[in-house]
């Protein structure tokens, strides 16, 4: 019977003896951090690069203006085409829409100094780069329209191209009023 | 020879050790001697003198002391038989040999300590296991809330903002982007202000 209390005596003694330790090692639960909300920062949001793109097109435009303004073509379709060479962030839509608007730009001047063949070349390569339908894709093929029109007229009369050419301008006008169409749809179902 | 009193051999003269007894000391020798051996046997007689029965007490004592007294067997057997019933724990019976008297049991003791120190242990480990850690609460802290990026934080088509393009304004594209470049820089801006971004 003594050994038996000596036994329990002695577990007594070691679960007092892990308790004491436990309760000094006990670090106090550290304080729940508060929440912060977090804005998610995805690879596409609007940087310093993008702004900086955009105020060069902005400033290439406007001196294109001046340029056309004081009869120097030559001089504002270059500062047009400086806008196409701009470097823009990989992806970024604006891209793609700032230059194809300095490309209907550029064909019309173009038309206007008589390049139809650069003309159409630089609408042509612009809808062929482009990525999805837009507005300012919809305004090359009215650009390429105004090409046909522009060959059209200065081909002579009775010459069978000049069919040609017409037909090409009403189906580029008809692809581009397609296109605003249906970009218009899409933006009356999101609103 | 000293003068001798045999009837008063009490408060009388003590005779010397080798003196011879007197006819008187014989007698009362042998009486007192047929005294005891009734006495002994259980017939101590009812009425006795004052120094007999102070003699037969002292003689009784002697022998009692001497350890050669013995109980008759029918009170031996008797007092025997109270012990044993009492021991089986009945009641004993009334005798004039008394009661056993039996000493406080003390087995409690060693259940007691066993007792307490489980008791001890127990309590011990119910307050280990009640402060024992929460592992998840304390290890994880809650994620912070996401929130998307608003729209006008982020790099878009321009489409919405322009909207179609009239023929008469296909060339205008200087007012058009005016207009996208007001509108990304006011995103910038937010962004930059509000997020805390660069």
């Amino acid at each position: 019977m003594k050994y038996v209390s000596i036994v329990f005596g002695a577990i007594a003694l070691a679960a007092l003896a892990m308790l004491a330790a436990c309760a000094a090692d006990r670090e106090p639960a550290p304080m729940p951090q508060q929440s912060t909300t977090r804005v998610a920062e995805p690879t596409d949001v609007i940087d310093q690069r993008l702004m900086l793109a955009l105020s060069q097109a902005k400033n290439l435009h406007h001196k294109a203006k001046i340029y056309i303004s004081d009869g120097n073509v030559a001089a504002a379709t270059a500062s047009v085409r400086e806008i196409l060479s701009l470097e823009f962030p990989a992806g970024a839509p604006e891209a793609e829409d700032v230059r194809n608007d300095a490309r209907a730009l550029l064909g019309k001047l173009l038309v206007g100094q008589g390049d139809l063949d650069e003309a159409m070349h630089v609408v042509q390569e612009g809808i062929a780069g482009s990525q999805r339908k837009s507005f300012f894709v919809a305004n090359l093929y009215t650009v390429e329209g105004e090409i046909h029109e522009a060959r059209a007229s200065k081909l002579p009369a009775g010459d069978p191209h000049v069919v040609d050419e017409k037909h090409a301008a009403i189906e580029a006008f008809d692809r581009s009023n397609q296109i605003d169409v249906e970009l218009q749809k899409q933006l009356v179902e999101h609103q | 020879m000293t003068d001798r009193n045999d009837d008063d051999y009490l408060a009388g003269p003590v005779p010397e050790p080798d003196a011879e007894p007197s006819a008187a000391e014989r007698a009362h020798a042998k009486t007192f001697a047929e005294l005891v051996d009734k006495t002994l046997a259980g017939r101590m007689p009812a009425a006795m003198s004052a120094d007999d029965r102070a003699l037969v007490e002292v003689a009784t004592v002697i022998r009692a002391a001497s350890g050669e007294v013995e109980l008759p067997v029918a009170r031996r057997r008797a007092v025997v038989e109270d012990a044993l019933r009492q021991a089986v724990g009945g009641a004993g019976a009334a005798t004039t040999a008394g009661a056993i008297v039996t000493l406080p049991r003390r087995r409690w003791a060693p259940w007691a300590v066993a007792g307490a120190s489980s008791l001890v242990a127990a309590a011990a480990l119910a307050v280990l296991w009640l402060r024992a850690p929460r592992v998840a609460e304390e290890v994880a802290p809650p994620p912070p809330e996401v929130r998307a990026t608003p729209a006008s934080w982020r790099s878009r088509p321009a489409d919405p903002l322009v909207g179609r393009i009239q023929r008469d304004h296909a060339g205008d594209a200087a007012t058009r982007i005016d207009t996208i470049f007001a509108d990304r820089l006011d995103g910038y801006r937010e962004r930059r202000l509000v997020g805390g971004k660069p």
